[in-house]
Formats: C-alpha cells, structure tokens, sequence
C-alpha cells in the first residue's frame, strides 16, 4: 500500500468530506449532565512498570486527572527516567517502589496504571484489582488466554475499572472514521481488512546496566538482557502478533463488530536468530459473514509502514500509521499512478515500545510522544490519543463513564494473536 | 397571616414565592457548588476547586483596588470559604421563608458587590458571558429582584418566618390580655 503524495491528499480530502456531511459525534455523557457534578479531586495513582510505554503514559497523564503518588519498577534506570518525566511536567515527585504489593499496602492510592512486560499483566493486574484498586494495563491483555480470564473475571468480582490501553480506540481519527464511515455505510459492505506493520529494524535495544552487580534473576529474568529485551522471549511475549498485531486487530474487531473465528498463519525467526519470537508473521483471519482480516509483520523491510485498510464493495477506507485516514470511492479516478519513492531514514521503533529512555539499536526517532508529521487531512496526534485513554479512564473511576476498550473487548483480540501464534509454524513443503 | 397583604392577589403572592424559591436556589446551588471543592461533571471533566482569586484579579470599578487587594492577600481561601457560607446561607434562608428579610439583606450585599466588582460598561459581548450588557446585568436584575422581595416581605406570605410568628402570636395576645 503505497500511493503517491497526489493520491493521499485526494483520500484525505474524500475522507474529510465525508465527516463534513454528518453530525459531529455527541459528547460523552452530555445528556447526563442535568444531574450535576459529582465530588472528587484527581485519582490517585500509582504506576507500576515506568519503562518505555509506561513513561509514555505517565507523560500523557494530565495533572488535573490524575495525582501521580508513586511509581514502581524493578529497573532503577527506569525510575530515574520517569522521575525526569514528573519534573518536566511539572508534577510533584512520585514515591519509588520495587515491589508492587509494597507500593499497594503503603501508599493510599485508587487506581493502578501499569505496563510491564505481557507476562506479568494477569498476576499483577489481578492482584491490584484485590486489593482495591481500578487497573489500566497496558496491551496486551495478558500472555495467555487463561491470564486473559483471570482479568476479567477479577474484575466483574470485585467491581474494579479494568481498562486495556489500546490507544487507537481514543483516537479521534478512529472514531470519526467508525461514526462516519464504517457505521454509516460509506464504504458498502466490506469483505476484506488489511493490516500490515512493516519495519526495517531488529528491534533489540541497548543493554545498559542500571547499577554495578545489578542481578534482575529474583524477578525471573536469568539475564539482564532478558529484562530489556523481554518482548524477544516467549517466557514473556507473544512477539508482533502482540505488540503490533492485536492493535491493529483490535480495530477490525471494532470495525467488524465481531471477533475471528479461525486463524491460520506462517512466520518464523528469519532474520535475526538472536531470539526466540518469529520476526516475520504471515496471517488470516476469518471473521463471521465472509469476512477476512489479513496482518502482516516484517522485520525487513519498512516500504509499507504501518496501516489498517478496509476494503469495501463502494470504497476503502486507509488509516496510515494513527495519524492519517483516507477514502477512495470504488470506481472514482485516483489520481496519478502508484510511485516508487525513496523513504529515507524510516522510522523503526513505534507504538508498542517507545523508546523513551531506553536506547534502541537503531537510529530510531522516539515515537510516540513525537509530534507527527503537521499537515492537513487526518494528521493527529498520537499522544492525544493516549491522553484521552488515561483521562477517560479516571472519568470511568469518578463518574462511571464507559470506557473504551474494557476486558471483553481487549479479550477479542488477545485471544486471536494467541492462536495465531499457535498456529503459525513449519507449513507443509510443496515437494512432498 | 401577619401584614396587610389586601392589596395583593394570591396570584401575585405565587409569583412573589416562585421569584424568591429561584433565587433562593441560585444561591444556594452557588455555595454548595463552591463548598464541595474538586468535582467531576457527568460527561467525566474535572472541575477544579472554586477560588474568588481570579475573579477579585480582574476586577474593575470604583473599588477595583480593594478587591486586587483582596486577590492578593493570604487569608484568601478563608475568604472563599466565607462567600461560599453566605451564598449557601442567603439560598437557604430565602428557600426557606425562614429570616427572609435577614436572607434578602445578605443576598444584596453579595449581589451589589459582585455588580461593582465588575460593572458592564463596555457594551459588547465579554469573555464567560452569555450577552452583551450594558450596565444593566443579570446581577443588577437579581439585586433589583432581591429588593422586590424585601419591600414585600414575602416570608409572612409563605415559610417558616409565618410559621414562626403564628406560634409567637398567642403569647403575644395572652400577654395583651393580661
């Protein structure tokens, strides 16, 4: 999916005249606000896993919602960074913890915001939920399916916000295109979703101590490299499939208002042997009604970049890299041909593990938090984005506002990228 | 019913007492509001704490400097804490019936200071205001109103000040006849 600069101005346009000509989406809660306002002051939270996504979300955590009291984690290096983070926002310093129960029994805090790596999400988001607290975990919901349950049923028990941080559900851009032209009809009826995150990287970071004798083995990492570079692992990742795919599949279960019901993949380690996840997957998904949703994730190359596109029988709908969306009318010139163009210096490291903080082995700019490119159409930014996930989650724990992407939803999707995992292995060879 | 109310119709009594129960709710709904401190509206946006601060900063008219001052001085907050107490008490009062002339006393005081503290002279639409005034505001209005409703002395229409005084009224004519 390539098209030229003439081409995308022409989608942009398409998909701006379409919102023009329907109703700007209610406010949220607008017809409850009769009842008047309801007392409180920011919720208190604590961050638990500050490394890079989750400086990402203490970075777009507005003081008015949030009172940020502590933050834990088990890298020094990251508390350092999220410190820096606080002062720069100009918020008050944050208590430190290595131990998130101990952060749980000292500190009077209301909500938890956390993002550390997948294997961990069930025990600690759990455990929270236990304790009292509401939770917003970072995606994916959890390692496995069964992690997956233990969340939300920890959550109907004890009544807790549980909240999986898909930023693209509170995207602007997405829900303009849902109301406007999923919802609406524009694109008639849509058969095919396809979803591609293609990168040129290998995306291992530096390894840099945090202290002399740092020894991170008591948390069950054997290496410090195993910490850093936890989403290489299966101990404790579910590789592209998670950290990329299921935000993108999330969309189209969205879009679809469905879940897969079958799965099949290819993929392997075929580039960088120096890990254990594959760094090339292959994958379909076939959804009720016919309907099918194709992700691809490439370790090798970065032409493509990152998209969701819908595919129509009266038109496409492109949402490029959170920041763009585009229509095409079926059967409508689209301008001049598709070019070749040179992409320069493209960018690796993106959304699910920003690098604040933490050096990727790459030239890599830091995304997100990055302004994106200005322009007109449907640039946003991204960090607004996250923003709105954080603040909506603190209106769901003040004044019960729905949140977004709660446990069940967030279930769709992780259990999809589970399976595909499963299936994706050795296919059969041709010659036998 | 105490006072000579011949001259006016139970119609115009009525609207005498919807007239004060609206502003005595105004009022009160103001204190409350700025009693509660940090609230969420419904649609889930923080509202922060009421402070007069602001307001007294831009403050215009004869006694401009007096309420700079004020802005800036440190009992500021206990300030605050004091208009919320009247707003509240001046609403519940005048919801009430109860020390209705007490009540209108304290709402014109609030009502005329809040009109000097910024009087329209300009002419045109402001910032945080729904209208263009031109020295006549709403604040002028609820004042002119508050007044209406002291010269009638609407709790011996209908509140407790009537309640109260009819309990008082036998001992007062026992007294008499002793």
């Amino acid at each position: 999916m390539n098209l030229t600069p003439e081409q995308q101005a022409l989608g942009r346009r398409n998909f701006l005249r379409v919102l023009a000509g329907t109703p700007a989406i209610a406010a949220l809660g607008a017809a409850a606000a009769a009842r008047g306002p309801v007392p409180g002051g920011p919720v208190r939270v604590g961050f638990i896993g500050v490394g890079g996504q989750g400086r990402a979300l203490l970075d777009s955590t507005s003081a008015s919602h949030a009172d940020v009291r502590a933050i834990c984690d088990i890298n020094p290096n990251s508390l350092r960074l999220a410190d820096e983070i606080l002062a720069r926002n100009k918020m008050p310093p944050a208590k430190h913890y290595v131990e998130w129960k101990e952060m749980l029994e000292k500190e009077d805090i209301e909500a938890v915001i956390m993002a550390p790596p997948l294997w961990a999400h069930a025990d600690i988001a759990s455990g929270c939920m236990e304790a009292g607290k509401h939770v917003l975990c970072e995606k994916m919901m959890a390692w496995d399916v069964a992690g997956c349950e233990r969340m939300r049923d920890t959550a109907r028990r004890t009544g807790k916000v549980l909240e999986i941080g898909y930023q693209r559900f509170y995207n602007p851009l997405y829900e303009s295109a849902y109301e406007s032209i999923v919802k609406a009809g524009v694109l008639g009826d849509v058969y095919y979703a396809r979803l591609a995150w293609h990168r040129n990287a290998n995306w291992r970071r530096k390894v840099e101590s945090p202290a002399p004798g740092y020894d991170p083995s008591r948390w069950g990492y054997p290496t410090l490299d195993h910490l850093i570079n936890w989403r290489l692992y299966t101990k404790y990742s579910q590789g592209l499939m998670a950290e990329l795919g299921s935000h993108q599949l999330n969309i189209v279960n969205w879009f679809f208002a469905s879940e897969p019901e079958k799965v099949l993949g290819s993929g392997g380690i075929y580039r960088f042997t120096d890990r254990e996840v594959a760094d090339h997957v292959y994958t379909t998904f076939e959804y009720p009604g016919g309907r099918t949703a194709t992700f691809t994730s490439v370790e090798s190359n970065a032409f493509d970049d990152f998209y969701e596109m819908f595919m129509g029988t009266k038109g496409t709908l492109i949402l490029l890299a959170e920041r763009e969306a585009m229509l095409f009318e079926e059967g409508a010139p689209r301008g001049s041909g598709v070019e070749v163009a040179s992409r320069g210096g493209a960018p690796v490291a993106q959304t699910s593990e920003t690098v604040s903080g933490t050096t990727p082995d790459t030239s890599a700019p830091p995304v997100p938090g990055a302004a994106p490119t200005p322009g007109s159409g449907g640039q946003v930014e991204r960090r607004v984005a996250t923003r709105r996930e954080i603040e909506r989650f603190c209106a769901a724990i003040r004044v019960g506002t729905p949140l977004a992407c709660g446990p069940d939803k967030a279930m769709g999707s992780a259990r999809a990228c589970i399976k595909a995992n499963e299936v994706i292995g050795p296919l059969k060879p041709l010659t036998t | 019913m105490r006072g000579d109310y011949s001259g006016i119709s139970g119609r115009q009594q009525f609207a005498l007492i919807v007239l004060r129960t609206a502003i005595g709710w105004h009022f009160l709904y103001e204190g409350y509001v700025k009693l509660i401190g940090p609230m969420w509206t419904r649609g889930g946006v923080p509202v922060q704490p009421f402070s007069s601060a602001g307001y007294l900063r831009g403050a215009t008219g004869p006694l401009a400097d007096v309420f700079h001052a004020m802005a800036a001085s440190p009992w500021i907050s206990t300030l605050d804490i004091a208009v919320a107490l009247t707003l509240f008490a001046a609403g519940l009062l005048l919801l009430l019936g109860l020390f209705t002339q007490f009540g209108c006393v304290l709402a014109a005081a609030l009502l005329a200071m809040f009109y000097i503290s910024a009087i329209p002279l300009s002419g045109v639409a402001e910032p945080r205001t729904e209208g263009a005034y031109l020295v006549v505001n709403k604040n002028l209005i609820e004042l002119a109103a508050v007044i209406v409703l002291f010269t009638f002395r609407t709790g011996l229409i209908a509140g407790l000040d009537r309640w109260w005084i009819s309990r008082r009224a036998p001992a007062h004519q026992n007294e008499a006849a002793a």
